[in-house]
């Protein structure tokens, strides 16, 4: 069972499970925070100062750091979001003392050096120019920026080549002073680390860190821009596609949020659901077909993601959208729900299995706002389920009359044919893939 | 804890004895030998009648089963023309069997709550299936029906292919990465059968027919060509009912001898130069590297690991960091039966060549050629495998995987941990050693990609 505890005196949460089967800690600090925190113009700078505490801390240089760590064999790695961040790993459990003083020192003491940072900001440069080989990412980033458009989910936790261009050491040194706080802090330890060991690291590390106010998310809730448009992300030379069609979705603190992530499972969350079947086993038009509703403090989007080649983009869009109404008007069919819930119940094993996962559930629920067990009860709300719940959420919260289309591929090889597979269309936009 | 493991032992021959009387034809159980897997657990090794063998190893850790099959055929069964087949043939293993329509087995699969995909590399095909132990039963019926039953059909074979296509389209064309990889084994090897991507060539793909596929069938999926790996929350003797039932009438086949083309050691090095949609220069080397279960391979991964493995490697760290001239590095041994590549990949920033990487990373080569490593580094490269390893031990597909692949490549179902063992006895000579015995120009084949021009930017 997963532990978590709150100690007093402004100390970070605790959330610890031992287990004994390997001789291995993972472990996540996160933050409650995350890029919404980035200035307007300076996207990219929570997820650069994240990693340069990364690379700054413990009073060593980034080299003598990250020898030190694969040393005590250990790894350490940053990951930021839009809403959290989080510092995460795992160590061999011999490296317990030393790893985790490492650790305090690294969150608690980094330099921050101008010099250092330099060479990160041109390194993020770099990376955001190595981004424009990889398709699929890249439309995803478009997507996200399109359709949250005006909103924080729609800046990049990476940022752009300008606002990176823009950050200054300065900056850094605020923001880490800003956030990093004991009450920002989440700590979460599974494997061989009992509680007291858990929460003694975590003591350090807040007794090193200055007090400061919690963290507020102000962000609104998103909304989407009515009606359908396309976006085609232009690049040359593309024999494939990478398509993302979408709308808004839900929360998890809304009540109809568990029956539209099983709606969305029947639909294209897994090999046999509709999607699955309809491109890629009957037609063989994409190697996969899915559909995705992620959850985060807000509510996020509901989206499809197919990959056809060129000549069979418009073709699948168009099935797609179908398939999309459908959906929507005629509801999924009793025998897909007991399917889906044989599916969702059953394989729960595998979101359980591990000590780690564990605690990773009780962390998400922490750091996004989840309703009180929403994972401890997950089971039985999926049971309790009814056909009328299913299609009443999917009724409500798709919008087949509002969605965004966005097509990467090569813009003159299959604009014209993409524009006539949606009907309804209200605006097209052709970006270059290269543009910020 | 001998005298009741001998207790164990017997208790398990008597078993065995009992139920072979009244088994299927060539499901009669027969216990190789016990085999130690880290600290905590054990693999049992069975062999049916037919030729199946059964690793199995008991794990009480979750409630759950992993249910591997892997099958001793990769692309380097394949043949010029034909290339892509094993790859194309683990898709239709997913289709129509004599008593499974079209997404029946899937869906069964699904509404167990089971986990399942497969692979399918150079020298193997892996099934794996991981589901909550009491539904044990249901991946035991798929992997026998499908290994014993699978039909083929036009529609499906035609539909798979493109499916296929689509898929190499996705990790290689569109891919610069995926794409000059391939092109690295292509120009490395002249005979061996490496010299083709596992996905195969888009001709070989779109010209399959279905008397291919059935050939390449009857030829490999065969139980004396599989071995089982069962790892979870199971009794031993429920899991050996079961696959003894399930499996107990397939026929064993006559395996074809393979043809194997050794590869001749390069004497020249191999240069090219190509032209990908991409922003920034790329540098690809591939060095001739031992086999998997050759006494260097380990000595070589670990000299890898100082060069390359993470940001305090000695490549990763002059090239991204202090010299900024290159924004990712990254390199691997190949783990395989037959001699791979040590293959190298740098990504240039913009304002930096690939020549230049080139000579900053022969630089750093020349230097491990005349000087043993230091000892920080080697412990450094030592911890990064052992942690590795433990983090691909938490989950039981994990475990089921590691098992399988070692047992696979090396036929020794702990090689992992016997690994990790000659790891821990290396030195600074050993990876003097290996530097100079693969570390040769001669032997090296290297391509530079350099950016295309936009069509229609000189117009």
């Amino acid at each position: 069972m997963t532990a978590g505890t709150a100690p007093g005196n402004g100390a970070p949460r605790v959330l610890c499970e031992t287990s004994r089967a390997l001789p291995l800690v993972s472990f996540t600090i996160a933050e409650r925070t995350g890029s919404l925190e980035d200035p307007p113009g300076k996207e990219g700078l929570f997820r650069m100062t994240s990693r340069l505490i990364r690379r700054t801390g413990a009073g060593l240089s980034p080299e003598e750091l990250d020898l030190r760590i694969d040393s005590l064999g250990a790894s350490l790695g940053v990951d930021v979001g839009q809403s959290a961040a989080t510092f995460q790993g795992t160590f061999i459990s011999r490296s317990l003392d030393a790893f985790s003083e490492l650790l305090v020192g690294v969150i608690a003491r980094p330099s921050l050096s101008d010099g250092e940072f330099g060479k990160l900001k041109r390194e993020t440069l770099a990376e955001l120019v190595e981004l424009r080989d990889h398709d699929r990412e890249l439309a995803q980033r478009w997507f996200r920026q399109k359709f949250f458009a005006g909103h924080t989910y729609g800046r990049s936790a990476s940022g752009t080549t300008t606002s990176v261009a823009a950050a200054e050491a300065d900056d850094i040194a605020w923001l880490y002073r800003l956030v990093t706080t004991p009450q920002n802090f989440i700590f979460a330890f599974a494997g061989d680390i009992d509680e007291r060991q858990a929460h003694s690291i975590a003591e350090r590390l807040g007794a090193a860190l200055p007090g400061g106010e919690p963290r507020v998310d102000s962000a609104p809730e998103p909304s989407m821009r009515p009606g359908r448009h396309l976006v085609i992300v232009d690049k040359p030379e593309r024999t494939q596609t990478q398509i993302l069609i979408g709308c808004l979705g839900t929360h998890p603190k809304d009540e109809d949020h568990l029956a539209l992530h099983v709606g969305s499972t029947i639909f294209g969350g897994t090999f046999t659901a509709r999607l699955m079947q309809e491109v890629r086993a009957k037609r063989g038009w994409s190697y996969g077909a899915y559909a995705n509703l992620p959850y985060d403090r807000h509510r996020r989007g509901f989206s499809m993601w197919t990959f056809p080649k060129a000549s069979d983009a418009a073709p699948c869009i168009a099935l797609e959208l179908d398939l999309l109404e459908k959906w929507v008007s005629e509801g999924v069919t009793s025998k897909e729900l007991a399917w889906a819930k044989r599916y969702l119940v059953r394989s729960h094993a595998f979101a359980v299995d591990t000590a780690s996962k564990r605690v990773g559930q009780a962390l998400d629920e922490e750091l996004y706002g989840l309703p009180p067990g929403y994972h401890a009860e997950y089971v039985e709300r999926i049971r309790a389920l009814s056909l009328e719940d299913v299609n009443g959420a999917i009724r409500n919260r798709i919008t087949p009359s509002d969605l965004l289309v966005t097509v990467l591929g090569t813009a003159s090889e299959i604009q014209d044919a993409v524009k006539s597979a949606i009907p309804r269309l209200e605006s097209t936009e052709v970006v270059p893939f290269d543009e910020d | 804890m001998a005298a009741q493991s001998t207790a164990s032992s017997a208790r398990r021959a008597k078993w065995i004895d009992e139920w072979n009387k009244g088994a299927p034809q060539f499901g009669a159980v027969h216990h190789e030998r016990t085999v130690e897997f880290g600290q905590t657990l054990r693999v049992e090794c069975f062999r049916l009648r037919n030729g199946l063998r059964i690793l199995l190893c008991e794990d009480h850790s979750a409630p759950v089963v992993a249910y591997h099959t892997w099958y001793r055929v990769g692309s380097r069964h394949e043949r010029v023309g034909k290339t892509g087949l094993a790859h194309l043939f683990e898709h239709l293993m997913f289709n129509e069997t004599e008593h499974m329509k079209p997404g029946v087995l899937d869906r069964k699969l699904e509404e167990a709550g089971a986990e399942s995909n497969a692979s399918t590399w150079l020298d193997w095909t892996h099934y794996n299936i991981a589901l909550p132990r009491e539904k044990l039963p249901i991946a035991v019926a798929v992997e026998s029906e499908r290994m014993q039953h699978l039909v083929l059909r036009d529609p499906q074979v035609a539909s798979e292919k493109e499916v296929v296509a689509n898929e190499r389209r996705y990790r290689v064309d569109d891919d610069v990465e995926g794409s000059v990889s391939e092109m690295l084994w292509a120009t490395a090897y002249a005979a061996h059968a490496y010299r083709w991507p596992t996905i195969g060539w888009m001709d070989d793909i779109q010209n399959f027919n279905t008397e291919d596929c059935r050939t390449f069938y009857d030829t490999y999926y065969a139980p004396n060509n599989a071995t089982l790996v069962v790892v979870g929350d199971v009794a031993e003797r429920r899991v050996l009912e079961l696959v003894s039932e399930a499996y107990g009438n397939i026929e064993p086949s006559v395996l074809p001898v393979e043809d194997v083309k050794p590869e001749l050691p390069q004497r020249e090095e191999r240069r090219k130069t190509v032209q990908k949609p991409t922003a920034t220069e790329k540098l690809v080397i591939g060095y001739h590297a031992p086999a998997f279960g050759d006494f260097d391979h380990p000595a070589l991964s670990l000299l890898s690991e100082v060069l390359f493995g993470g940001r305090a490697s000695r490549i990763y760290k002059r090239l991204v960091h202090d010299e900024e001239a290159a924004v990712d590095v990254h390199a691997f041994v190949g783990p395989f039966h037959d001699p791979g590549l040590f293959e190298m990949y740098a990504s240039a920033r913009e304002g930096h060549s690939a020549e230049a990487l080139l000579r900053a990373v022969d630089e750093e080569i020349a230097k491990v050629l005349v000087e043993p490593v230091n000892g920080g580094e080697l412990a450094r490269a030592k911890a990064r495998f052992e942690l590795s390893l433990l983090s691909g031990l938490e989950t039981v597909d994990g475990k089921a995987s590691t098992i399988g692949f070692y047992d696979t490549v090396l036929g020794r179902p702990a090689g992992a941990f016997e690994r990790l063992d000659a790891t821990t006895r290396l030195d600074a000579g050993d990876l003097l050693r290996v530097a100079r015995r693969y570390l040769r120009n001669e032997s090296r084949t290297v391509l530079f990609v350099e950016p295309a021009a936009a069509k229609g930017a000189a117009e």
